[in-house]
């Protein structure tokens, strides 16, 4: 009988972290476009970037979510090739992206851990890295952000009226 | 009680340049390149180190050899250019090299990787590959010889290189970059003025230190962050009194490299992020702003935070006798450390020169919030253990005027 060992080993597909994982990216996505909408810092740290500019926050073979930038308009566009982004943010593979979603490590432990890395112009990851902590703070209570950010902002009226936006924005758009 | 060292739940650390330092260790060039199949190469230096004739001691290297020098190319500018990048790749394809040698401080040294990029992945425009990770192809065969003992460019895996038309620093990542060999001969810094000496030591203390206070920190960053910071204790104001002393500039040489090795890996914090602004808006030669700005970035740490506090109170052992050092408690450590560093800017200032403020350095004070503005933007923002907005970055500049 021949051996296991000589047969094709498919791996396990890890379904449940991937589409986890993917359920995360889209409410960053919409977190963003909110974010663009209603907070004036991050309205003002997007507007720094080029006026016609994609950014891509994806997984090595995994799920993705683009982010598009044209003129004033910022807009979330899904799962897209991020072949022709202007700048990447790329975490190495499906366990990190896991970990980091799920608040077991924070987005700047991602960073000093190496667990992901940047294909594109530094200052613009710069400016993507703020705008993401801001839509991060309208995703999440306060007392989970510790587990995402580096500093906690002050809850106020307004981050609660944004959160409010951002998950009706994200609600309509899962069934739209 | 100190705090204990942790080790990170994850890291991972990568340096493939091979080192050769030593006396004569230049006369290793030519095996060097036979091993790794060339044998024509190009230079690539400045005119301050060929008009110093350290060329002359490259050249001669090759004396007996089956290697032939493709070309020489000194015009490399100050500030490494794409200009420049474009002229020398073609020199190369014109004279068909197979190899690069760069023989100089920083820039000569990112002018060549510059080079190496257009060369390898064959391409016309070296702005398609700004960033981080952009790099598919390997690269030529690269030998590093540095002229000055400060930027570690030797062994990191990044180049900055300017763009004039378009008024922009391109900054180039990535580990396909890293030359195959660094050679350390303590012939090619002898001949460097005691104010650069100072201010490219401070440059590499600056590294060591923020490779090690820095949250990407690990075990093996940090053995070489401490091994360059006691090889920089203990030879930099030799260095800056007696620059004919091979043994130090050997020592202080190797101590540049142990620091570009650790921060190429743990990466740097908020100090280099003000001195590239600083660099790039008023001009200050890049190890004078560290030097300037390094007590201040860790007076604001330690205002901030008290794990990263313990962490610069830790270095203090570097910079003392054991048993003075077991002496101070252990809350008074950090001060302690900063107390030492500004001792040494102190020290080198009466013997060399080197400006202990900004303005000293030329700084004017309408500067300071467009540096501020700047330096939130750099890179090394990213990689501080604390949270830094361009106030707090105004305030140590500030400071530090």
């Amino acid at each position: 009988m021949r051996s296991k060992r000589m047969c094709k080993i498919v791996p396990p597909e890890k379904w449940l972290k991937t589409q986890i994982t993917r359920l995360c990216l889209y409410f960053l996505g919409m977190g963003i476009e909110t974010a663009y909408k209603n907070v004036p810092q991050a309205k003002r740290e997007m507007d720094t970037l080029p006026d016609q500019f994609s950014f891509c926050f994806n997984v090595v073979n995994g799920p993705s979510m683009m982010i598009l930038k044209n003129g004033h308009t910022v807009r979330y566009v899904g799962e897209k090739e991020a072949y022709h982004a202007d700048l990447e943010l790329v975490l190495k593979n499906i366990e990190f992206a896991y970990l980091m979603m799920t608040g077991r490590i924070s987005t700047p432990d991602a960073v000093y851990h190496n667990r992901q890395f940047v294909r594109g112009n530094l200052a613009y990851m710069m400016t993507m890295i703020r705008v993401l902590n801001i839509a991060q703070t309208l995703l999440f209570p306060n007392f989970l952000l510790r587990f995402y950010i580096k500093t906690v902002p002050r809850l106020t009226m307004k981050t609660m009226v944004n959160r409010a936006k951002a998950y009706a924005n994200a609600t309509i758009g899962l069934f739209a | 009680m100190q705090k204990k060292e942790e080790c990170p739940k994850y890291y991972e650390f990568f340096n493939s340049v091979k080192i050769i330092s030593g006396y004569k260790a230049l006369d290793n060039i030519a095996s060097e390149l036979d091993m790794l199949g060339a044998r024509k190469p190009i230079i690539i230096t400045d005119k301050g180190v060929s008009q110093a004739g350290l060329i002359d001691h490259v050249v001669n290297s090759f004396g007996g050899t089956q290697v032939a020098i493709g070309a020489l190319y000194d015009d490399t500018p100050v500030d490494s250019s794409i200009v420049a990048v474009n002229e020398i790749a073609g020199i190369y394809r014109q004279q068909e090299c197979d190899a690069i040698i760069a023989v100089g401080g920083g820039s000569v040294i990112d002018t060549a990787k510059g080079v190496n990029i257009v060369i390898s992945e064959e391409a016309d425009d070296l702005m398609k590959f700004t960033g981080n990770n952009r790099l598919t192809k390997p690269m030529k065969p690269f030998i590093v010889v540095p002229t000055t003992a400060g930027t570690g460019s030797e062994v990191t895996m990044a180049a900055v290189i300017a763009n004039p038309a378009r008024n922009v620093k391109m900054q180039f990542t990535s580990p396909l970059i890293l030359p195959k060999v660094a050679i350390l001969d303590p012939v090619m810094t002898m001949s460097m003025p005691p104010k650069i000496t100072a201010a490219t030591a401070m440059d590499a203390l600056t590294h060591a230190v923020e490779a090690y206070i820095g949250p990407q920190k690990n075990p093996v960053s940090d053995a070489f962050a401490f091994s360059a910071i006691e090889l920089i204790k203990a030879n930099i104001i030799d260095a800056a009194k007696n620059g004919k002393d091979r043994d130090v500039r050997l020592a202080m040489a190797n101590a540049s490299l142990l620091a570009g090795i650790s921060f190429s890996n743990s990466m740097v914090g908020i100090v280099h992020a003000l001195a590239h602004a600083t660099g790039g808006l008023c001009h200050v030669p890049h190890g004078v702003a560290n030097a300037i700005l390094l007590p201040h970035g860790l007076e604001f740490y330690i205002k901030k935070s008290p794990d990263i506090a313990a962490r610069i109170g830790k270095l203090l052992r570097f910079f003392m006798e054991p048993e003075d050092y077991a002496k101070i408690p252990v809350n008074e450590r950090e001060k302690n450390t900063v107390a030492a560093i500004r001792d040494i800017n102190d020290s080198l200032n009466t013997l060399c020169g080197l400006p202990l403020t900004l303005s000293q350095a030329g700084v004017t004070k309408d500067k300071l919030e467009a540096i501020a503005s700047a330096a939130i933007n750099d890179g090394a923002i990213a990689f501080c253990p604390v949270e830094v907005s361009s106030e707090d970055a105004l305030e140590i500049l500030k400071a530090a005027f």
